[in-house]
């Protein structure tokens, strides 16, 4: 069942691996950015988001998500989905997002797209 | 201004339409107000040779200048200079850190405002740079448009995403909740995907019947109910199935300043996925129900097989005797039972007996009459002491409400006599050489009722050549009409008097069909067994 938002990240090299635990809504997605800038403005570019404990998400949370993509972009830089859950992975088609962000089943998978 | 000096202006803008152009297309590419302000800070810089360039933005006259460009701090002292923000102006000023302050009102009612230094060669602004200027002034306006454009076109694209999002996942959820088979997993589903589609950031479904609550399905699942009481932003929706109200309430929308408040569309998504619960919940329901059926029709087939062997197919042939005997149940497993066989001693035992009930536990029963029956029969026990065991073996294998009525002759087939024990069965019927009819009732109660040692009295009877004897169950006398009018054991022993000349075989055929033309097109209630024995 779903929790609250909670995040765990893992550093490794040039890429930081982020564990969402529940609900990617606004607090969720906010954290997401939050994290996700402190590391951008410390110089790590690839970055990781495991969301295997994550079965909903909603726009808001995918707006930040969109955010995060963006800045990416812009830097050349590059986000990795995994761990999806079909709806969620749905959910992203739909939005859009594999369009500037890639998918990997696992982080270990993730890792070889980097 | 002169001419050749409005002339020379000309020709040198001339020679910086390239590096306008250039100036546009970085500015056009801009995906946020800081990259823009980044861009245009090195557009001026590379044009006018300065590197003092503030940018600052509101949204409205009545918010604060927020910085998106700054490269020093102590511009905010000269804040002052663009805090009239009636017309777009540019100022060249004399004292004070900042030389030029600039408000440039854009089409959408926000604003930017520049303060700038001193230039890198501490020469003071002339009036072409204020031109310049203003023309870079207008290339950032044009920019800012594009990037208010490429913003409504990505919020539009966005917008129908999730709209295309809302339908497929209500049709997906529609589909994946009717296969579910547990209902929490079911509500658990349906309550995710309709929490995430509308944005809402709690949600429940709460199970009631008669106004207690049953359930409650909650997310987050440490949902404070207290807390959800007192919400304010919220909508709900109930669907009801079989008594069972399922309430539906979705909290706090959000937005990506904070709340905002539920929409049309939101209650209509709700009702959506609500009345997709209540199908959902419906086919469960139906799903299991055919389940239970599928294994009660098992258990009544298996229990039928078991009957049919317990009931003779053939009766044994008796030399000088003729018998026949039929078994209708009523349902799939009946209640009743009739049996025949030799004994040991050369004697035959007829038996008929009536289960209260049907059904699989009357067939249980049943089977364990039968056994215990033939074990106890083989031990040559008196009918008195061979009554009490087998009662106290039914009263040990039944609930309260069962109980078995039971008749059993034992014919000595040379010299005719009948060794008889009636626990509680319709009497049976001896039709005698002088047509007079004999009603056998000598036993007890019936069996499982008590377990009290009540004795069971037997009766010594003699079955003369010529004479018949009926064993029946009470599916023959009860059988009723659509107006519920009896066929009687007044008739029942009229007809068992009046048809003395046919053999067993034909007096049962008759007698059943004397029974369905009485009952018509009545479905039969109850079980009809009978057995006739005609001593030749």
């Amino acid at each position: 069942m779903v929790t609250d938002f909670n995040l765990e990240t893992t550093k490794q090299e040039n890429c930081l691996v982020m564990k969402t635990f529940g609900y990617i809504n606004n607090i969720g997605g906010q954290k997401i950015v939050d994290v996700f800038n402190e590391h951008k403005d410390n110089g790590i570019n690839n970055f990781i988001l495991n969301l295997s404990e994550s079965k909903i998400v909603n726009s808001i949370g995918i707006s930040y998500l969109i955010e995060v993509i963006e800045k990416l972009n812009n830097s050349n830089g590059k986000l990795i989905f995994t761990n999806l859950d079909p709806t969620i992975e749905k959910t992203f088609t739909i939005m859009g997002l594999f369009q500037f962000a890639e998918k990997a089943d696992t982080v270990e998978d993730a890792y070889g797209l980097i | 201004m002169t001419t050749s000096y409005q002339n020379e202006i000309v020709t040198k803008l001339s020679l910086q339409v390239s590096s306008f152009q250039e100036g546009f297309k970085i500015l056009a590419n801009a995906t946020s107000l800081q990259e823009i302000g980044r861009n245009f800070n090195h557009i001026l810089r590379g044009s006018l040779l300065i590197t003092d360039i503030n940018i600052f933005f509101k949204l409205s006259a009545e918010d604060s200048w927020q910085e998106i460009y700054i490269n020093n701090k102590n511009c905010k002292d000269c804040l002052d200079y663009i805090s009239d923000l009636k017309r777009q102006q540019i100022v060249l000023h004399n004292n004070g850190s900042m030389k030029i302050s600039v408000i440039h009102p854009t089409i959408d009612g926000s604003y930017f405002g520049l303060l700038i230094g001193d230039k890198l060669d501490k020469m003071e602004y002339n009036e072409e740079e204020k031109i310049v200027l203003q023309m870079f002034l207008q290339l950032l306006d044009n920019a800012y448009q594009s990037y208010i454009s490429l913003k409504k076109e990505k919020q539009l694209i966005f917008s129908l995403n999730h709209r295309l999002l809302q339908l497929n996942t209500l049709i997906d959820t529609g589909i994946e909740i009717s296969k579910l088979e547990n209902r929490n997993v079911l509500l658990e589903t349906a309550l995710e995907r309709a929490v995430a589609l509308t944005n809402a950031s709690k949600g429940l479904i709460e199970i009631s019947r008669n106004k207690k609550v049953l359930g409650i399905i909650r997310l987050p699942n440490n949902l404070n109910l207290e807390e959800l009481s007192y919400a304010q932003n919220k909508i709900e929706t109930k669907v009801e199935f079989k008594g069972f109200q399922y309430f539906v309430k979705l909290i706090d929308k959000e937005s990506r300043n904070g709340f905002t408040k539920f929409d049309d569309t939101d209650e209509i998504l709700l009702n959506a996925f609500a009345r997709q619960v209540l199908a959902a919940v419906e086919n469960e329901h139906l799903h299991k129900e055919a389940l239970e059926n599928e294994t009660i029709k098992k258990e009544l087939s298996v229990a039928s097989s078991i009957q049919k062997k317990i009931i003779p197919e053939k009766l044994p042939i008796i030399d000088n005797y003729d018998l026949s005997g039929i078994n209708i149940p009523s349902k799939e497993v009946g209640g009743d039972y009739y049996d025949c066989f030799k004994l040991t001693d050369g004697r035959y035992a007829f038996i008929i007996a009536d289960v209260a009930g049907k059904g699989v536990p009357a067939a249980l029963l049943v089977s364990t009459l039968n056994a215990s029956l033939k074990a106890y029969l083989d031990m040559n026990l008196p009918l008195s002491e061979l009554a009490i065991k087998i009662n106290k073996i039914i009263y040990n294998a039944s609930p309260p409400d069962k109980f078995i009525t039971f008749f059993i002759a034992l014919l000595n087939p040379s010299s005719g006599e009948l060794d008889v024990i009636n626990a509680g069965h319709n009497p049976s019927l001896i039709l005698r050489n002088d047509g007079s009819l004999e009603k056998i009732e000598a036993g007890g109660v019936a069996f499982g009722m008590f377990d009290m040692g009540l004795p069971f009295d037997g009766q010594k009877l003699k079955l003369n050549p010529g004479e018949r004897m009926l064993l029946f169950t009470d599916g023959i006398p009860e059988a009723m009409t659509m107006d519920e009018v009896e066929y009687s054991d007044e008739k029942l022993e009229k007809f068992f008097i009046k048809h003395n000349k046919e053999t067993a075989q034909e007096f049962i055929e008759k007698l059943i069909l004397d029974v369905k033309n009485f009952t018509l097109d009545t479905p039969q209630s109850d079980d009809i067994t009978a057995l006739c024995v005609i001593r030749k």
